[in-house]
């Protein structure tokens, strides 16, 4: 992988079929800003945000600190409260203990809420290979299923369709033609899952925070389904990331502040279930028998490298996507990874260590920052896409071309009498392509630039040239420095000397 | 007192007018700025490309440049935001760090420089037009550039400043990225602009002529006749 | 199968047992120190400082739960006693046409005597017959009743937690709930409910804690928050007291 041109599958190449999916983009765009302007409310509402996503960041930050202790201490009250906890360092591992619990159980059907680890694990493929339906029962995940395709949001995996598409997709399955609207779109979902839900032998959970001090699972979910599945069939398998460890129910709060706001903007999600072990003896519902399978997959590539560890903070909320501008546009599907937006086009390849088989991804963003704006839990994705780029180039993946340019690069901006030469020859070059102060030629580099833009022309004379000129008029009618202002910059310089440093800028 | 200036290489190449009215205006104060012709390119280019050790090349030019400095202002938030980075740049360096730390803590931005050091909002300008503002990115979220501009705008005489919708998304520039990602920086960079005439501001102000330059280019592209200039250039066009 | 079954089970944890050292070994290599054996210290556990202290009257509370509650799509009422909430609950279901009704065991609402009230009405009390699927017979049912452990006025949420007499099934699968609130188990913020989880411990929680903010929803579809899915569709939370 060297050149980021156009061949088959390339990020650009997704981007592109996005881009001229009209449909598509509204789609995301019309979501997007709703759940942005959602968030934003919600967290001005809420007030103090920043103290908020300071707390929420420190809490993340200890426990993945001390990632060892926490989550063994889960496990160990997990198993306590009678669950069944397995470890699996790879997907491949992962989908052979959920099989051989479903072979064991010798289960028709399971039904699942939203978990984008299964969706990590391929693990529908796996369980139909084996003769077992696996039915999603979150709305946008059904709605996903049927069409055939994977999520393209983590929060709203079915973001990229309007109404009118959800329509013509449930009206196949009902084999009648339901009307575009919400609410009776929803109802025959309703009707249609009632049946499965109570058929199913094996209910399948993803796992929104664990708690070490109790070894509960918690459950963040607007539509009741995950309480379905984990309440109504005998077994229940729940997947989680190992990462997502919190010490305590009082953590929780500060991330049940932070969740469904940065989400959706909801104040709480309609449910949010505490699990804490199969049923008990004497209760007369929730399953017999519960398993938790944690999975690593990558994530512990993380632990220990200064510039990425932070990324197993992430609490997977998706405002950096409904943030982003280059989502906005393309989607998730483009991304061509689990998951999408700024937080999936790190995560994508820091999972995978061989830099060798990173994809362009990283280079899918403008590295505006937005996404480390929205983040609750205050993580620098736009760093981490820089450190991703870096990575590959210094493994020797980088891009030919661009290496020999970049060198170019250095080397006539390392001086400059070098840098002042560069721009006279530009200013002679340009004479051949520009008219009315613009070049508008649409070759060689600047292709794609002027595919949508009119490049400036360079003015006779650049800033080095007319300095002495400048120079010269400014000290000749300047005025004196007013003694209040040199009062200014003294204290300022005197507060740096003595360590205070800059308080003007750097990340907040 | 030094206080120097870092052109950047769009304004010193591209926009000189805009160095030009920085220097002029701030002489009004009696802050003479003079201009370490040895500086060149803070890195950026390379640097968020991954080309680290080129980086550093053109990150020693700069930090010798500045060295005895005791303020350097340049009019982009996005170069002084790359000297922020150039601490982590040196980390494995203890020596270079010391100096990149240092060259970091004097960087302003024009107007962080203007209102935040020298505590000026007015500068006595009458610029009588509509205009819209777009906060460039890397300005407004790494360095907190958000209050100075509007503080200064508001105490122009005769302008008008309508609200530029979604103004906190980037405009698709992202240096390299227009390249390399050229129809996703144009979808991005043809919705700023479609928001800008939604506002039918008369002119376009901002603090970083990267990011002008690429709404200027989107607006000739559609024969748009709205104004683009760097704050700089509005303020001291409205004094002169 | 029962005993083969068991086994396999024990099987299983004899592995996950070896599999865990192994994987916490490594994390702990990983972030290059060895795994700490005494409880780090959490100096962030919990809210900020400035959030614990803060509390609104119990009238204000009241108030905001119903802001909240209805910005959510559920309905409210403040009645005197668990008398009125009984009445008020026979006047839905005759409003409703409801004949089926499946309530928790609970002692508030085994003295409150719904089926009095209700004579037309089928009504049976949750896991009261160990023969019985509950969990269909909830599903059947119009209206689930049941009484909260606490609630929450910041968040507009209902807590109730499962036991013998208290089914996760009941606030679940009927059509429409009920849920009445003893006024003074409303509080003002998550993490009032929240710490008596802490202090309970392990050993003695619930196996299902649920925070319950409205009828169930989804944002799948254009991000439209305005529909009911698979939990009920019409949510009552009445104040009694």
């Amino acid at each position: 992988m060297s050149t980021a041109s156009t061949k088959p599958g390339t990020v650009k190449e997704r981007a592109g079929l996005a881009l001229n999916d009209e449909f598509l983009r509204k789609a995301v765009k019309f979501t997007t800003e709703r759940l942005r302007s959602g968030k934003k409310a919600a967290s001005e509402e809420h007030g103090n945000w920043d103290d908020w996503r300071e707390r929420g960041r420190q809490i993340r930050l200890h426990t993945i600190a001390h990632l060892d202790y926490y989550l063994n201490l889960f496990a160990d009250n997990a198993r306590a409260n009678g669950v069944n906890v397995h470890f699996a360092e790879t997907d491949v591992e992962a989908v052979k203990i959920a099989l051989a619990i479903a072979e064991r159980k010798q289960a028709k059907s399971v039904v699942k809420s939203k978990s984008m680890v299964t969706e990590e694990l391929h693990l529908n493929h796996a369980l139909e290979k084996i003769g077992v339906e696996a039915i999603e029962t979150d709305l946008g995940e059904y709605i996903i299923q049927l069409a055939g395709e994977t999520p393209s949001h983590i929060i709203i995996p079915a973001i990229h369709k309007n109404r009118y598409q959800i329509a013509d997709l449930l009206s196949a399955e009902a084999g009648e033609t339901l009307a575009p609207d919400t609410q009776i779109l929803a109802g025959f979902v309703r009707k249609k899952l009632r049946e499965k839900f109570l058929e199913a032998d094996i209910g399948m959970t993803g796992c929104n925070f664990a708690i070490a001090e109790t070894g509960s699972m918690v459950l963040f979910e607007n539509e009741g389904n995950a309480r379905m599945v984990s309440t109504v069939p005998k077994t229940q398998i729940t997947l989680m990331g190992m990462e997502r460890i919190i010490p305590s129910f009082e953590d929780l709060e500060v991330m049940a502040t932070l969740l469904p706001r940065s989400a959706t903007g909801q104040k709480l999600t309609v449910y949010m279930s505490g699990i804490t072990g199969p049923r008990r003896t004497e209760d007369a519902d929730g399953p017999d028998e519960m398993h938790i399978i944690i999975v690593d997959n990558g994530r512990s590539n993380q632990l220990g490298d200064p510039e990425f560890q932070e990324l197993l903070n992430c609490i997977r909320c998706g405002a950096c996507l409904n943030a982003c501008p280059v989502y906005r546009h393309i989607g998730g599907h483009a991304y061509g990874g689990t998951y999408s937006g700024p937080i999936g086009a790190v995560l994508t390849p820091a999972l995978k260590k061989d830099e060798s088989q990173w994809d362009d991804i990283a280079n899918a963003s403008s590295l505006c920052g937005a996404c480390y704006e929205a983040c609750p839990v205050k993580i620098p994705l736009h760093d981490m896409l820089v450190y991703l780029r870096r990575r590959k180039v210094e493994s020797g993946n980088g891009n030919l071309l661009e290496s020999v340019g970049m060198k170019g690069f250095s080397t006539l901006l390392g001086g400059s009498k070098r840098m002042r030469g560069v721009i006279r020859l530009g200013q002679l070059g340009q004479k051949l392509v520009e008219r009315d102060g613009g070049i508008r030629i649409k070759l060689g580099p600047l292709k794609g630039w002027n595919t949508y833009r009119v490049t400036p022309s360079l003015p006779k004379q650049s800033f080095r040239d007319r300095w002495s000129t400048i120079q010269k008029e400014t000290q000749a009618e300047g005025a004196t420095l007013d003694p209040a202002l040199k009062a200014r910059m003294e204290a300022v310089v005197a507060e740096r000397k003595q360590g205070g440093g800059s308080s003007h800028g750097g990340h907040a | 007192m030094k206080v120097s200036l870092f052109i950047t290489c769009l304004s010193d190449a591209i926009y000189p007018r805009v160095g030009e009215a920085m220097v002029r205006l701030l002489a009004r104060y009696g802050v003479q700025l003079e201009f370490p012709t040895v500086q060149t390119c803070c890195g950026q280019p390379a640097f968020n490309s991954g080309y680290w050790d080129d980086a550093r090349k053109t990150a020693t030019t700069l930090i010798e440049a500045f060295e005895d400095s005791d303020f350097v202002i340049a009019p982009s938030g996005s170069c002084i935001g790359m000297l922020h980075h150039y601490p982590k740049l040196f980390e494995k360096d203890p020596v270079m760090l010391e100096r990149a730390n240092k060259l970091q803590a004097k960087s302003y931005e024009f107007t962080q420089f203007l209102v935040k050091v020298l505590g000026v909002t007015d500068v006595g300008a009458t610029f009588p037009h509509k205009v819209t503002y777009h906060p460039s990115c890397h300005g407004t979220r790494l360095l907190g550039v958000k209050e100075e501009p509007i503080a200064l705008m508001n105490q122009v005489k005769g302008l008008e400043l309508v609200p530029l919708p979604f103004a906190e998304d980037c405009c698709g520039f992202g240096g390299t990225f227009a390249v390399k990602m050229a129809d996703i920086s144009g979808a991005m960079v043809t919705e700023k602009v479609d928001h800008v005439l939604e506002t039918e501001a008369e002119v376009l102000v901002g603090l970083d002529m990267a990011c002008m330059m690429n709404i200027a280019g989107n607006l000739r592209y559609r024969d748009k006749p709205v104004r683009v200039m760097h704050l700089a250039e509005l303020l001291y066009e409205g004094v002169k | 199968m029962a005993d083969t079954h068991k086994e396999w089970l024990k099987e299983l944890e004899t592995a996950s047992k070896s599999k865990q050292k192994s994987f916490i070994d490594s994390i702990s290599s990983k972030l290059g120190r060895p795994r700490p054996m005494e409880k780090p210290a959490h100096p962030f556990r919990g809210a900020p400082d400035f959030w614990r202290t803060f509390e609104w009257s119990e009238e204000e509370r009241i108030e905001r739960f119903g802001a909240n509650f209805k910005a959510a799509g559920g309905h409210v009422a403040r009645l005197a006693s668990f008398d009125e909430a009984k009445q008020f609950i026979a006047d839905k279901a005759a409003e409703m046409s409801a004949k089926y009704i499946i309530r928790q065991g609970q002692p508030e609402l085994e003295a409150m005597n719904l089926e009095d009230a209700m004579p037309d009405a089928r009504i049976t009390v949750w896991n009261t017959d160990e023969e019985e699927n509950w969990r269909a017979r909830a599903a059947e049912a119009d209206f689930g009743v049941v009484v909260a452990d606490y609630a929450v006025a910041y968040t507009g949420s209902i807590t109730v937690v499962s036991a013998a007499n208290k089914g996760r099934s009941v606030s679940l699968l009927p059509t429409v709930l009920f849920a009445i609130i003893p006024v003074e188990r409303l509080k003002t913020r998550l993490g009032e409910a929240l710490i008596n989880f802490d202090q309970a411990g392990r050993e003695n929680l619930p196996a299902g804690i649920h925070f319950i903010s409205g009828p169930s929803r989804s944002a799948d579809i254009e991000n439209d928050l305005t529909i009911g899915v698979h939990g009920p569709g019409v949510v009552y939370a009445l104040f009694v007291g």
